[in-house]
This record gives structure tokens, sequence and C-alpha cells, in this order.
């Protein structure tokens, strides 16, 4: 039992990394083209950028739904305290999801396009910026009393580092973002996004070594783990890896590649994250509650990991067959 | 009154409105996908187009109300971490993991199929798009079983046992298949597959009214009163079921649906009441329309209660639901729906059967195209009504008997939740005249009469998102 109170939680602060991951990337590239559709020169070019996104996008938002009902399942009272505690942020970004969703649905059926067109863009940025706040929040600590409920303020959320997270994010983004038009579009269309992927590789890049410097100045948890020798080896090889890719991301743009630039966007987003895994764990609720604090019991928790974990390789396995059978260029018509 | 606004009441107006809203999407997205599944495979056992373009003409409506589905169901769940962390801590255990189930078994399964659903007829074989239109249906359908599991166990909570101010599961299995669960399930997946063929079939009235592609709707029509045929008297009955299994373990409820404020005895024979004024503070109904003798016949169908039933005067009030009259009445207006629609099919039967049905007779008696036009939003209305009935008929409980819904919810600041509630209450609105607008649009358009099916050497174009290739 000593050995299943340790090992489940971090099974289920392993799944949510996962589940949490693949929404930044999938949705993230979704947001990323939604926000780029605000700069569309013209409405054929908005229509390939959104017909890219047609037959993926619920799906890819499905992720996030995943992620909140494997939190709440597995740690309820993190479900509730970070969740309350981002109570603002988080139905902003609700509201830009909502707004992104139903915009791309009406557009579809109306003939005066631009209202719909405005509200994507404006629902997707709304969306990714306030994602954004809400990770800037949680890195940086929520308080809690002893038995970790929230004590802060409301307006925990707004504060000049998780402004920075937010804008970084949503660069991020718009990256990811254009390096997939690259893979899904040619001609003019993809020189655009070459260049747009060039700018926002640059300010994103800007962005994260802003808040890799200030982070260690505004968490106290967060210097101990930084200067923790155990930890060491991640924070050595991880920036190196971390340049290496930027090096290559800029090459491939300067190659005029189509599917590096989405590659190595991909591993640096995967590299981001398990920078910041590493700098969290194990600790659910930043900074002082941990995954074994706030977990279900630890039945619950083997209940939904035989359910959800054979599920896993299932969804994966269909949602990659819906990308193969759309693979290829998006044309307009 | 905004004064006397607590957080509570605010956070739960909050989650009734989201609910409401919410509620008016699944229908088709679960019942419209298993008549799509039907179209699709009489479509490639005949290989006649007709049917081929009444599955693409089906599913547009599809996509507008399935994008607004997905959306409008995520402050569904992020509201029990924001407004309701109480109720998240008490029950994640259990609760949590089930909507986690939803999610991966059912949510994923809808979305991750729909694309090919809709944009993949010429991207794969026809058996692959077939088995995507059947996981749409199945994925769909698996939410309602699980949405369902879930809110059955909020009113007969099973299963496991509660302390220190947590429930701990014990049987997993127990906990899903909690006593109420069976019935609800067959209750909600037969009400969204009889609304939506209610939508389909009301739309091919107003169609036919007009004489706008007679041929295809008297076709959409037939298929939707055979499939409303079939589920309307199961669901009588599947209602019938889901009262008596309130009476067994939720007599506060039942005894506020029939606003019956004072005990009666086993053995005796109360009257049913059809109509009254139910008043709180008294305890009684300032006037009532009755019929003698009638609630044992309706409840047990037999002319005597066989056990004891409670009034509401036999509870202190703060165990019991309030609103009386809410409970009352939309219990009646989703009866008289269900009965009143299935009269209407009945009708349209006879007139088949007689061979009076044909394009022609719905412009020839408007009352008839009215009946089945209003039969749709009636539809909708009986589903939220029961919603009202389940859920208000709770009260003051969240988890009944448990846990209190003053309990439940977060202590917030009132701005904070009266912001986001008129945000919502704003939003809503407009995204309903938005979606009406846009769904009469594509009626009125009307389907594509001249669209191809996919050959076996279609070339590989991208149909796009209105269905024209």
């Amino acid at each position: 039992m000593e050995f299943l109170e340790w090992f489940m939680p971090t099974v289920w602060f392993v799944i949510l990394a996962l589940f949490l991951l693949l929404y930044v990337i999938l949705d993230g590239f979704d947001l990323g083209v939604g926000i780029l559709s605000l700069t569309s020169p013209s409405e054929s070019q908005r229509t390939i950028l959104m017909t890219s996104l047609g037959n993926v996008w619920d799906a890819n938002e499905t992720w996030l739904v995943l992620m909140g009902g494997a939190l709440f399942g597995a740690f309820p009272l993190a479900y509730g305290t970070i969740l309350k505690a981002l109570y603002g942020p988080i139905y902003l970004m609700i509201l830009g999801l909502i707004l992104r969703a139903v915009a791309f649905e009406f557009r579809e059926n109306a003939v005066n396009k631009r209202p719909w067109n405005l509200m994507f863009g404006i629902g997707s940025l709304l969306a990714a910026g306030s994602q954004g706040i809400c990770l800037g929040t949680v890195l940086s600590g929520i308080p809690t009393d002893a038995a970790g409920h929230f004590i802060g303020s409301p307006w925990i959320w707004v504060n000049p580092s998780s402004l920075v997270v937010a804008l970084t994010l949503i660069q991020g983004y718009v990256l990811i973002g254009s390096t997939y038009l690259i893979l899904k579009t040619s001609g003019e269309l993809q020189r655009l996004h070459v260049r747009t992927a060039r700018l926002a590789a640059a300010t994103t890049l800007g962005g994260a070594l802003l808040i890799t410097f200030t982070a260690p100045f505004a968490s106290e948890t967060l210097r101990q783990r930084l200067f923790d020798p155990t930890f060491l080896p991640f924070f050595v090889v991880l920036p190196l890896l971390g340049v290496a890719l930027i090096v290559q991301l800029f090459r491939s743009l300067a190659m005029q590649q189509e599917v590096w630039p989405f590659v190595y966007t991909v591993m640096l987003f995967i590299l981001s994250f398990a920078g910041l895994g590493v700098m969290v764990f194990p600790a659910v609720i930043p900074p002082s509650v941990t995954i074994f604090q706030a977990s279900s019991s630890v039945s619950s928790m083997v209940f939904m990991l035989t359910f959800i974990g054979v599920l896993i390789p299932i969804m994966l396995f269909y949602n990659i067959y819906n990308y193969i059978a759309f693979r290829g260029k998006v044309s307009a018509e | 009154m905004l004064a006397t606004l607590d957080v509570v009441t605010l956070s739960r107006l909050q989650f009734a409105l989201t609910a409401i809203f919410h509620m008016l999407w699944p229908v088709l997205s679960t019942g419209l996908a298993i008549y799509l599944v039907v179209l699709e495979a009489i479509w490639l056992r005949t290989r006649n187009p007709l049917y081929y373009q009444q599955a693409r003409f089906w599913a547009k409506l599809y996509v507008l109300n399935f994008g607004i589905g997905v959306a409008s169901g995520l402050p569904m769940e992020f509201q029990f971490g924001t407004n309701w962390a109480p109720l998240s801590e008490f029950a994640g255990d259990f609760f949590g993991s089930v909507l986690g189930f939803e999610g991966a078994m059912a949510f994923m399964l809808e979305a991750g199929f729909l694309g090919i659903m809709l944009f993949g007829w010429n991207k794969v074989p026809p058996v692959i798009h077939f088995l995507s239109t059947v996981m749409v249906a199945f994925g769909a359908n698996l939410s309602v079983f699980w949405i369902l599991s879930a809110n059955s166990w909020l009113q007969t909570p099973s299963g496991g046992t509660f302390s220190d101010g947590h429930f701990h599961v014990q049987n997993y299995f127990a906990a899903i298949n909690n006593p109420f669960m069976v019935r609800s399930v067959i209750h909600m997946a037969l009400a969204t597959v009889e609304t939506s063929m209610l939508v389909v079939a009301a739309i091919s009235a107003w169609s036919l009214m007009r004489q706008k592609a007679p041929e295809f709707f008297l076709f959409s029509f037939k298929l939707a009163l055979v499939i409303l045929l079939a589920v309307a008297p199961l669901q009588i009955l599947a209602g019938h079921e889901s009262a008596v299994q309130v009476a067994e373990h939720q007599p506060t409820k039942l005894a506020a649906i029939e606003a019956l404020w004072d005990d009666q005895a086993a053995g005796s024979s109360p009257a049913w009441t059809v109509l009254a004024s139910p008043d709180e503070a008294s305890g009684s109904n300032r006037w009532s329309l009755s019929v003698p003798g009638a609630f044992s016949w309706i409840l047990e169908t037999r002319p005597q209660l066989s056990q004891p039933l409670r009034g509401l005067n036999s509870w202190p009030t703060d165990q019991r639901p309030h609103m009386v009259g809410l409970l009352f009445y939309a219990f009646r207006v989703m009866v008289a729906i269900g009965l009143a629609a299935t009269a209407l099919m009945a009708l349209s039967l006879l007139l088949w059967w007689r061979g009076g049905l044909s394009a022609a007779s719905f412009a020839r008696w408007p009352w008839f195209s009215w009946a089945w036009i209003l039969s749709a939003p009636a539809g909708y209305l009986a589903i939220e009504s029961g919603w009202v009935v389940r859920c208000v008929g709770r009260q003051p409980w969240t988890v009944y008997g448990q846990l209190r819904t003053a309990d439940a919810a977060s202590v917030l600041p009132v701005g904070e939740v009266l912001t986001s509630l008129s945000v919502f209450a704003v939003l809503y609105t407009v995204l309903l005249v938005f979606a009406l607008y846009f769904g009469s649009r594509i009626i009125a358009k009307g389907p594509n009469l001249t669209l191809e099916p996919p050959g076996l050497a279609a070339p590989m174009i991208l149909p796009d998102r209105s269905g024209n290739v």
C-alpha cells in the first residue's frame, strides 16, 4: 500500500501533464491559427485557415475537457482550490472558447462574414491569453491554508508575471499555429506564415528568457528548486537542448522546409513543458500542496487508471487516424 | 431583490442558466446522430443518391448544433471547481472520475470521429465513413450514460460511505449503477431521440407545407414518424417508471411534484390533482382541480395505495424542496407534451394507413403542419421541464440526504459570480438568437438535390464546411 500511495498520484500527475501537453500543442495551434486569422489579407485565405482546423478543433479542445475531468477525479482538492483561485481567468477562457467555437460554425452559414471573423480571432486571443494567466498564476503560487483551501485575493491573477506568461503563451501559440500553416498551405499563404513564424519564434524566445530569469526572483520555492543539486542535471541539459532546437527552428525556416519547423516547435513545447514539470513536481497546487496531499483515494485512482489508462492509446490511435485521413495541403473551395 | 442575493443563490442561478442553455444542444448531438446512422445505412444498402443527400442535409444542422454544444459544455464541467469546490472535495473521488470517463470514453470518441463524418466523404472508404458515423452516435450516447449516472448518483448516492466530509467509494460499480441510474439513462436517451425526431418531422412539415423538395421531406418525415412511433410509447413507460423510482427514493420530490401536503395512509385512495395553486405559506393548495381516487391508479396502477405517502407538511421546511408551484407545473408540462406528441403521432399514422398522408396533405391542412412544427420546441420544453423537476426537486440537497446545496457552494465574492452570471445571460441570449437564425437559413435553403455521392474513383477534393464539393 505504501508503494501505491506514492505511485498512483505520481502516475496521475504524469497523465495530467500528458493531457495538458497534448491540449497545449493541439489546441495551441488551433488558437494560434485563430489569432493569425485576424491578419489574413483576404477572405479566401482566411477560409483556408479555417478549413485547416475544420476536422480537428473540437477533438483538440476535448483534451482540455479530459484534463479537467482527470484533475477533478484524481486531485479533487486541487480542482476546487485552483479553479476557485482562478475564477476570473477561467471564465474569460471559457468565454473565449465559446466565442471561438460559435464564430466558427456561424461564419460558415453567414453571408456577411466580418463580425464572425472578428469574433473567431478575438475569441482565440482571449482563450490563449487567459490560459497564459492561469499558467502564470499557478506557477507563481496559490496561497492556501493548512487544509489546502484557497485563501488569497480574487484578484491574485492580476500581476506582471502572469501577464508576461500570458503574452509569451500567445506568442507560442502563434508560432505553433504558423508552423502548422506552413505544413498545411502552399504558395503566398505559406510564405506569409514563414514570416509570422520567424517573428513569433523571436518574441516567444524573448518571453521565455524573461520568464526564466525573473521566475527565481518571484518565487522562493522556484529559487530553491533551481539551485537544488538533485535537479541540477535537468537545469543544465534542458536549456542546452532548447538552444539547439531554436537554432534548428530558425535554420529550417530559412531553408523553407515544410515539416521541420512544426516538428521543432512541438519539441520546444515538450521541452518547456518538461522544464515546468520538473520545477513544480510534486506540487499540484504550487507552492505547498503536493499530489500526495491533494489526491483522491488510492482505490479511486486505480479504478480511474484501469478505465482511462486503457483508453489513452485508443484515443491517440483514432486521433492520429483523423490527421492521417486529412493529411496534405488544404485547398480553398 | 438584488441586495438579498447571496452567493449560493447566484451560483445556483448560474448553474441553472448554463445547464438549461447547454441542454438544448446535446439533444440533437445524441438523437440526430442515430438518425444519421440510419440514413447512411440505407444509403449504403440502396446506393440511391436521395439517401446520401438526406445524410448530408441533416448533417449540416448537426454540425451547427454540435459546436455550440461543445462550447457550452465547458462551463458545466469547470463550474464544479470554480463555484462548487466543497462538492468537488466531498464527492470528487467518484463524481470527478465519472466526468473523466465521460471525457475519455464518450466525448473524445464523438469529437475524434466527427471530422471524418462531416468532411471525410471523399477521404476515407465508405465503410470507414459509416463506422465513423456509428462512433459519433455511440460516443454521444455514452455521454448520456455517464452524465446521467453521475446525476443519478447525486439523487441516490450509493456504493460507499460518508465520513469526515467525504464520500469514500467502496464499490465503484454500485456507485455507477446506483438505484436511479438505469431508468434515468433510458428516460434521457429516449428523450433525445424523441425530440430529435420531432425536430426532423417539424422541419419536414414546414418544408412540405411550402411544397419545397416534397419527395425529400416526405421521406424524412415518414422515417422520423416510424422512429417516433417506436420511441414515444416506450418513453411514456420510462416516464412512469421514473416517477415510481422517485416515489420510492425521494418522497419529498414526489410530494412536491404532486402538491401533496398531507400524509396519505396505505390502503387509502387519494385524489389526483390536475391543476392547483400551491401555497407554501399555509401548506395547502389555494384551489385545485382533481380527479377523485385517481392517484393510486397513476402511481401504482391499482385502486388503493400499497404504501403510505408522506405529504410536504410532515417534513421540516429545511428538509424538503421549495418552489412547489414550479415543480408541480414543470412536471405537468413535461407529461402533457409527451402525451400530446404521442397523440399527434397516432393521428399521423392513421392518416398514413388510410392513404391520406402525402406531400400535398401538409399544404392542404396547415393545422396539421403547424401541430408538427410546434412539436419540436415542445420537445425541448419537455426535456428542460424534466430537468427542472429532477434537480429543483432534489433540493435542499446537492447530494440527496448527504450534502446540502448551501454547503456545496464555494464562498466567493458576490460581485464575481454576479459578473459571470450576467455575461452568460447576455451571451447565451445572443447565441440562441443567432443559432436559430442560422438554423432557419439552412432550412430555408433546403437540401442540395444535385449533390453526387462519392464514387469509387472520386477525386480527392476537400468539401467545404457547408457540404458543397
